[in-house]
């Protein structure tokens, strides 16, 4: 039985005898060897992951300004950073958007920029006291002129992800890229066998206090990170790093369109071989990690899990989805994850990385929770139950009189079957009129935008503005129509609420 | 290779690419068509004598070169334009490092909004 020490390991870095492979040669090495005997050959596994991490962000201090100033409200680039704590200190987080530039810039790009060496424009303003009577200044800083710049990112180096594909017939641009309709492309993140997480998925070695390679610079795992939810290998970390000893090619500020700006960061965690058991561990393989594809056209929190595929299988390029062959595509980049894994194991190897045992476990059994939330009003709260129906063998003349007699602007056509088949307003009928039109199939609207029972009407009101509508039918299963739903009985609902706080422009 | 043809405005609606394969016999193939302007993919050997029928009607030829603006200092390789791609103009090499193949391109413009880097665009 083979037992390391870190200390062991480390005396090895100084000596320069020590051996190190990136994570993805480790299962070759296990499977020729045996764990028994690659936990001899091995000192440390490097693994690495270079993805969109939207929980990121840095910590500011400027220096004092003269007149001093007790900054309330700050921007960078046109990028607020929260100034709500000491007076000339700022966190920047990399999804804040620029007030000007919306989507195509925000805090991701302003971290990079600094990295990077750039000026920034900084405009501050602040509440006149005793202390501090400046109310507002304008200056360019860079990198150097800070005091500190200290990445803390509470949310990174997720152990997996879920793929996501799109089961509507638009285009849907998210967080995980853009999503074609009809289930016709499948995006995927996460590093694979070389995720760090997933190389301690039992954080044996990986705990608080641990240093790592944080965007080219030494970091440290801070502890858990938010959302940690190790027991369904959804473990996260929060890791800290010094923005000023970063190396721009190891980070990068990017747009996800339609949805945001983010940060790529690089994070490589080395992994002692300390025994039998982690040699066993770092031999994972992509074919071992399982994750769900998920369909992103379901606006929900829960989406339905549309399959269960491995990160080899994702890794192919190709997976089987619905009955079709189905193109994938990394959002994470395995080029830059497998340079961190690589420069992690340069700089043990010839830089004197050394590794730290932790100072705490994490925990590996706390779940992610849902958010505590009254209760959404859904369709079924305010839809109209008793709904006039016309079939769809019924004359123009027939559907006019039943909108006269009804005073529904919207009347669903249903065939023979009784299934929603269309829908006929009052400005079909007199379309109809005006051109001559007999048959009511002729005129009605077949592709029927629909609500369901318990849908929140939130987002049966995205439908019914995105698709300039005033009123939609609810239908079961069977496209039954048990009821509609308009824009008059939302607006008695909501009444003065203000519906959308962010309009974005796509 | 891929020709850009601009029609005369206003459009007198004439069948000119059809007049031009019947003429030439050529496999042209229609990559994109919006009103008034067309890319096509014409056999190598055909171009010159394709080029010259469509500039005689009038119409306005260039020659597609470059395609896509690829920033690859830019770029990070992760592939967010590959799945996204309806005629496969991105793959990965074995060390996943992105390719292209831009003849395949059809300037559909997909992948430009796609690449969070903004490392690609097309070229006018």
């Amino acid at each position: 039985m083979t037992e390391k020490s870190i200390e062991d390991i480390n005396e090895r870095i100084e000596d320069g005898s020590v051996r190190v492979v990136t994570a993805d040669r480790m299962s070759e090495i296990v499977s020729e060897l045996g764990a028994e005997e690659a936990a001899k050959e091995v000192d440390v596994v490097t693994t690495g992951t270079f993805g969109p991490m939207c929980s990121s962000g840095v910590f500011l201090n400027f220096g004092h300004a003269d007149p001093p100033i007790k900054m309330q409200r700050v921007l960078l680039n046109d990028v607020e950073a929260y100034a709500g704590i000491a007076a000339v200190d700022a966190y920047l987080g990399a999804a804040q958007l620029s007030e000007d530039k919306e989507l195509n810039y925000g805090g991701g790009y302003v971290i990079e920029d600094l990295v990077a060496g750039k000026p920034i424009e900084m405009k501050a303003t602040g509440y006149v006291t005793d202390c501090y009577p400046r109310k507002d200044l304008e200056t360019t800083i860079t990198l150097e002129d800070l005091n500190q710049a200290i990445m803390v990112n509470p949310r990174n180096a997720y152990q997996r992800y879920a793929a996501a594909a799109n089961s509507t017939d638009r285009t849907l641009y998210t967080y995980m890229g853009t999503l074609l309709p009809n289930y016709r492309n499948v995006n995927y993140s996460g590093a694979g066998a070389l995720s760090p997480l997933y190389n301690d998925p039992d954080f044996e070695t990986i705990g608080v206090g641990t240093r790592i390679f944080l965007c080219g610079a030494r970091g440290y795992v801070v502890g858990r990170g938010t959302q940690h939810d190790p027991a369904n290998r959804f473990g996260t970390l929060m890791v800290t790093g010094d923005l000023k000893a970063m190396d721009p090619g190891f980070l990068r500020g990017a747009t996800f369109y339609g949805y945001g700006v983010t940060l790529f960061v690089g994070i490589g965690i080395p992994i002692p071989i300390l025994n039998e058991r982690m040699a066993k561990k770092t031999a994972i393989r992509d074919a071992d990690i399982v994750t769900e594809v998920i369909d992103y056209g379901v606006s929900r929190r829960e989406r339905p899990v549309l399959k269960k595929v491995t990160y080899e299988e994702l890794k192919s390029g190709m997976i089987e989805l619905e009955g079709k062959e189905v193109p994938t595509s990394p959002l994470s980049s395995f080029f830059m994850a497998n340079k961190v894994a690589a420069e992690l194991k340069r700089e043990i190897e010839h830089d004197k990385f050394f590794l730290s045992p932790q100072v705490e476990r994490l925990p590996t059994d706390t779940v992610a929770k849902p958010m505590k939330q009254p209760e959404l009003p859904l369709v079924k709260d305010v839809m109209i139950r008793d709904v006039k129906t016309i079939g769809d063998s019924a004359s123009i003349a027939e559907a006019a009189k039943l909108i006269m007699e009804s005073q529904s602007t919207h009347i669903p056509v249903l065939s023979s079957d009784g299934k929603l088949a269309g829908m006929i307003t009052a400005w079909d009928i007199s379309t109809a009129v005006a051109k001559r039109h007999e048959e009511l199939a002729e005129i009605m609207t077949k592709k029927v935008i629909t609500a369901s029972l318990d849908e929140p009407l939130e987002l049966v009101i995205r439908k019914m503005e995105r698709s300039n509508i005033s009123a939609l039918p609810v239908i079961d299963d069977a496209r039954r129509v048990i009821g509609m739903v308009s824009s008059d009985e939302i607006s008695k609902l909501i009444g003065k609420r203000k519906k959308w706080q962010w309009k974005l422009r796509i | 290779m891929k020709l850009l043809l601009k029609y005369p405005l206003p459009l007198d609606e004439m069948p000119y690419t059809a007049e031009v394969i019947l003429e030439t016999g050529a496999k042209i193939n229609i990559d994109l068509a919006t009103r008034g302007e067309l890319i096509v993919d014409v056999p190598g050997d055909d171009v010159e004598h394709v080029a010259e029928l469509f500039r005689e009607k009038g119409v306005e030829v260039r020659r597609l070169m470059k395609l896509i603006a690829w920033d690859e200092k830019r770029c990070i390789h992760c592939g967010a334009c590959i799945s996204v791609c309806p005629t496969k103009v991105f793959t990965f090499d074995p060390s996943w490092n992105i390719n292209l193949e831009e003849e395949k391109c059809i300037r559909c413009e997909i992948c430009v909004k796609a690449c969070p880097l903004s490392a690609l665009a097309c070229i006018e």
